[in-house]
């Protein structure tokens, strides 16, 4: 497979501390969403390749955003989910980050 | 289209109407993905389905995401596009790939089917409209799925 070339986004300091300040536990996390071009397979291959998940738990995964319209593929801080939001981007899947709620 | 072989070595043959079609594929999309701008990035469906906001919550994050990550993911689908156009020779051409350059078919494969797919608005319940771009597109369907099938056994 093609190696990530992005890195992780670096966040202007002031930025970090508010989000510290906020809540320092609470993590950030990774969500795809459901979208009806990418393949069921397609997903499945995409998180087992990126994220390294076996094909249980890739296709357990796949399963919600077919059936539930999302899910939450990875969590950590805010950088880590910018880099795996990018290489999701990278392979056509719709993702976003956001706080863990 | 047919794909022999297992991951680690996929032998792909295609007949010269399909080498031919795909290569046109090819160009267009790298012409579209060339001629885009930032303003794109609000008003074109593809645009923003290739490059979709990075917080559904955030304009701002969103704005600054994509700035860190836009350059740098048109430039690895660019590359990507092209080395697969060098590959599809005119009439029937004969492809043997390892698994990085399978993963990098259905890589493209995808793009291709992400912009033809948001330009014929597909959704989950409608059936598409009998058209030529629909038919590429479920032929553009076929030959990924049976790409991702060889990559995973």
């Amino acid at each position: 497979m093609s190696t990530p070339t992005l890195q992780p986004a670096v966040r202007p300091a002031e930025d970090t501390e508010t989000d510290e300040q906020h809540d320092p536990d609470r993590p950030w996390v990774t969500i795809v969403w459901n979208d009806p071009i990418n393949l069921m397979n397609y997903v499945t291959h995409v998180f087992m390749k990126v994220f390294g998940y076996s094909k249980e738990k890739a296709t357990e995964l796949m399963m919600d955003v077919h059936q539930k319209g999302r899910a939450v593929v990875s969590s950590g801080p805010r950088e880590r989910m910018e880099g795996d939001t990018a290489t999701l981007h990278g392979y056509g899947l719709w993702a976003t980050i956001q706080r863990d709620s | 289209m047919k794909i022999r072989g297992s991951a680690d070595t996929l032998r792909v043959s295609m007949q010269g109407s399909e080498s031919a079609l795909l290569t046109v594929l090819f160009d267009d999309f790298l012409a579209l993905i060339e001629a885009e701008d930032e303003d794109d990035y609000r008003d074109d469906p593809v645009t923003q389905r290739l490059y979709p906001d990075g917080y559904s919550d955030d304009e701002a994050a969103s704005a600054e995401y994509r700035e860190l990550v836009a350059a740098g993911l048109r430039d690895q689908r660019r590359t990507r596009l092209k080395l697969c156009r060098e590959e599809v020779t005119s009439g029937s051409a004969k492809i043997e790939l390892d698994p990085e350059g399978g993963e990098r078919w259905i890589a493209v494969l995808n793009d291709l089917r992400l912009a033809l797919g948001t330009r014929l608005g597909v959704t989950e319940e409608t059936e598409l409209a009998e058209s030529q771009p629909a038919q590429v597109y479920h032929w553009l369907t076929a030959v990924q799925d049976m790409f991702i099938e060889h990559l995973m056994h």
